[in-house]
């Protein structure tokens, strides 16, 4: 094949423009995304990668088509990026619990203010960023698809990415996770009074870390139809103490539990 | 029907004359319950479980089945053949097997027979054995203790020796090449009629048994106990997965990561599923646990008896131990005898 011949090939590619963005997060889930392997080449062939945080130390480009965002919102810079990114792309797709969640960064959340004046005495390093208190993209901009976990499964991703390009019938579970596992035929950690947060957790993983044999965590985050009171009463009969159900509960979605808390003082008043 | 009566030490040589040429799946000791599996050693079945965790439904009908590929591109079909493995489901209770013949009848004797279905269902043999009840076994209130059809071989206990019940003949001739089965005696019948009561008298007391109870639910479908029973439902669907009648499904479709090829596949669905009945544009019919709960005990005790003159549970017991918020049947009967002690008084 000739210069012009792949040159003009070039132009008449048609493909979504793509950009992946990382705010507060470990890079874990954009990692996650070169796990794919052997398909990694199959997915960038469909889609046309303009920048990716992970390998570039170059700005966002102006234009793109699809903008997949990792990790939490947790300064005013990054409220710009999230709504830049907003504006400029046609779909949104969320990453990992730190994004759709607020994930470990959102364990921050609770009493935020007062802990980075406790911290840095009004001196807050400028790296630093303006800080405010983690929470998930969704608080701030429409998400219009979310890879949920800590970290995301590669072929969730690649699934999720071909709904964004190309449309599709599946819709995002909202039951919770004891279903899964019982279709894996594991046996209940609450039987040995095992603490599991599959009781309120959305089935978006399978029942992962069950099948592996350690209990959910909680990181694909709560379902909407998530039954807190009925899964304390669940506890208190399998001899598990309800208090750790719901401290457990903090470490992947403290940022929806504080906002539910707000949700109904508010209500009160 | 035939019967016929081999010794209790014969069993091992007939599982292994099903291994010849087919799959056996058992039920085998896992942790503190039993589950069905694929076995290669007869020595690892366990055949006096009460119940286990979850049933053979997966055998006929796969929590994740593909139904076709097809070219994402031209949007063709492409070839696809499914592999059924031929197969012996062995040692099924009474109500298992009758929960057998209710998927039969939704998936096979209906007006539009589903392929993926019957080719597994004909690849399968059923082998059945009698049992005892658990604190949680309910069968015996909806008659299905007990089994008329549905089975190859079915196993009953008389005491060191089986009484077999015999109903085809591929099962009938593998059976006499491994066994030496011979007649029954008016001894062996007379055994049978002993286990038979034993097995009766040895339900729960504690369950109550309740006349009418399609009836029932009509009755009382606007009482404020749903609320109260649907409303702590994790909904979470542990009561359909384990299930041996729960029968519904999803479709979903699947691309291969190159885009260019994808998968249609039938997955598992529940009405306990929140999502289960959202309709195009949005509008959720049964939006809170009570309507959802409401309709899975409905569909197992009234609906489905209006179509097949059947309840759709078998009173198997398991969705009583996999529902961490005690919501099964049974809770359901309770509260039909509570409303009947109070229009007494
Ligand atoms: S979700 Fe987990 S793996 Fe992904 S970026 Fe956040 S902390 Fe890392
Ligand atoms: S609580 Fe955990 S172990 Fe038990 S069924 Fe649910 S996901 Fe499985
Ligand atoms: S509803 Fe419960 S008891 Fe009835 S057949 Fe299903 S799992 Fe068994
Ligand atoms: S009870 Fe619910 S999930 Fe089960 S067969 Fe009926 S409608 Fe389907
Ligand atoms: S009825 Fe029980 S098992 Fe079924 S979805 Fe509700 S909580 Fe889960």
């Amino acid at each position: 094949m000739n210069a012009t011949l792949i040159a003009s090939e070039c132009e008449a590619r048609t493909q979504p423009r793509v950009v992946v963005a990382g705010l507060a997060s470990c890079f874990g889930c954009q990692l996650q995304i070169t796990n794919a392997e052997a398909h990694l080449l199959e997915v960038l062939g469909q889609i046309d990668l303009r920048y990716w945080q992970l390998v570039s130390s170059e700005p966002l480009p102006d234009e793109y088509d699809v903008a997949v965002i990792e990790g939490a919102v947790t300064t005013d810079e990054a409220v710009r990026t999230v709504r830049e990114l907003r504006a400029k792309a046609k779909a949104v797709i969320a990453i990992g619990a730190c994004a759709v969640t607020g994930g470990v960064p959102g364990m921050a959340a609770a009493g935020f203010d007062d802990r980075v004046a406790g911290t840095f005495a009004g001196a807050v390093p400028s790296a630093c960023g303006t800080m405010r208190a983690p929470k998930p993209v969704s608080d701030y901009i429409d998400v219009d698809f979310t890879v949920r976990c800590c970290p995301i499964d590669s072929y969730d991703f690649i699934r999720v990415l071909q709904s964004a390009l190309y449309g599709s019938n599946h819709i995002e579970a909202d039951r919770t996770m004891c279903g899964d596992c019982k279709r894996r035929e594991n046996e209940c950690f609450y039987k040995q009074g095992t603490l599991c947060l599959g009781l309120v957790t959305r089935a978006a993983c399978g029942a992962r870390c069950v099948n592996l044999g350690r209990p959910c965590n909680g990181c694909a985050g709560l379902s909407p139809d998530a039954n807190l009171e009925a899964a304390r009463a669940t506890c208190t009969a399998a001899g598990v103490d309800p208090n750790r159900f719901d401290e457990a509960l903090q470490m992947f979605n403290q940022a929806a539990l504080i906002a539910a808390a707000d949700a109904a003082r508010k209500e009160a008043e | 029907m035939l019967y016929r009566v081999i010794d209790a030490q014969e069993l091992p040589a007939l599982v292994r004359a099903f291994m010849e040429s087919y799959e056996v799946v058992a039920p085998v000791k896992r942790g503190s319950g039993y589950v069905f599996r694929a076995v290669d050693d007869p020595a690892d079945i366990a055949l006096s479980y009460t119940m286990t965790d979850s049933s053979v439904k997966k055998y006929l009908l796969p929590p994740d089945e593909p139904l076709m590929r097809f070219d994402a591109r031209t949007n063709l079909v492409e070839d696809f053949h499914e592999e059924v493995t031929p197969r012996v489901l062995f040692g099924l209770h009474a109500c298992d097997i009758n929960a057998i013949n209710r998927l039969d009848l939704v998936f096979r004797d209906g007006a539009y027979p589903d392929p993926y279905y019957c080719a597994r269902r004909e690849a399968t043999l059923v082998v059945g054995i009698s049992c005892m009840p658990g604190d949680h076994c309910f069968c015996q209130l909806w008659g299905s203790d007990e089994v008329q059809f549905g089975y190859d071989l079915f196993f009953q206990d008389i005491g060191g020796k089986y009484l077999v019940s015999i109903s085809s003949v591929t099962a009938a001739n593998i059976l006499e090449s491994a066994c030496n089965p011979r007649e029954a005696t008016d001894e062996d019948r007379i055994e049978f009629r002993h286990a038979t009561r034993r097995r009766q008298a040895a339900f729960n007391p504690d369950i109550p048994r309740i006349e009418d109870v399609s009836m029932l639910m009509d009755a009382f479908h606007k009482d404020p106990f749903w609320d109260e029973l649907g409303g702590r439902c994790l909904s979470c669907t542990a009561c359909s997965a384990v299930c041996p009648t729960c029968y519904c499904f999803d479709i979903t479709d699947e691309l291969d990561p190159d885009g260019a090829h994808g998968v249609r596949k039938r997955v598992w669905d529940s009405c306990t599923n929140p999502s289960f009945a959202t309709v195009a544009g949005g509008h959720n019919f049964r939006p809170t646990g009570r309507e959802r709960v409401r309709h899975r005990m409905y569909h197992k005790l009234n609906g489905f008896m209006a179509t097949h003159d059947r309840m759709l549970c078998v009173g198997c017991g398991r969705c009583v131990d996999a529902c961490k918020a005690n919501i099964n049947p049974i809770e359901v009967l309770k509260f039909f005898e509570k409303k009947g002690l109070e229009d007494v008084e």
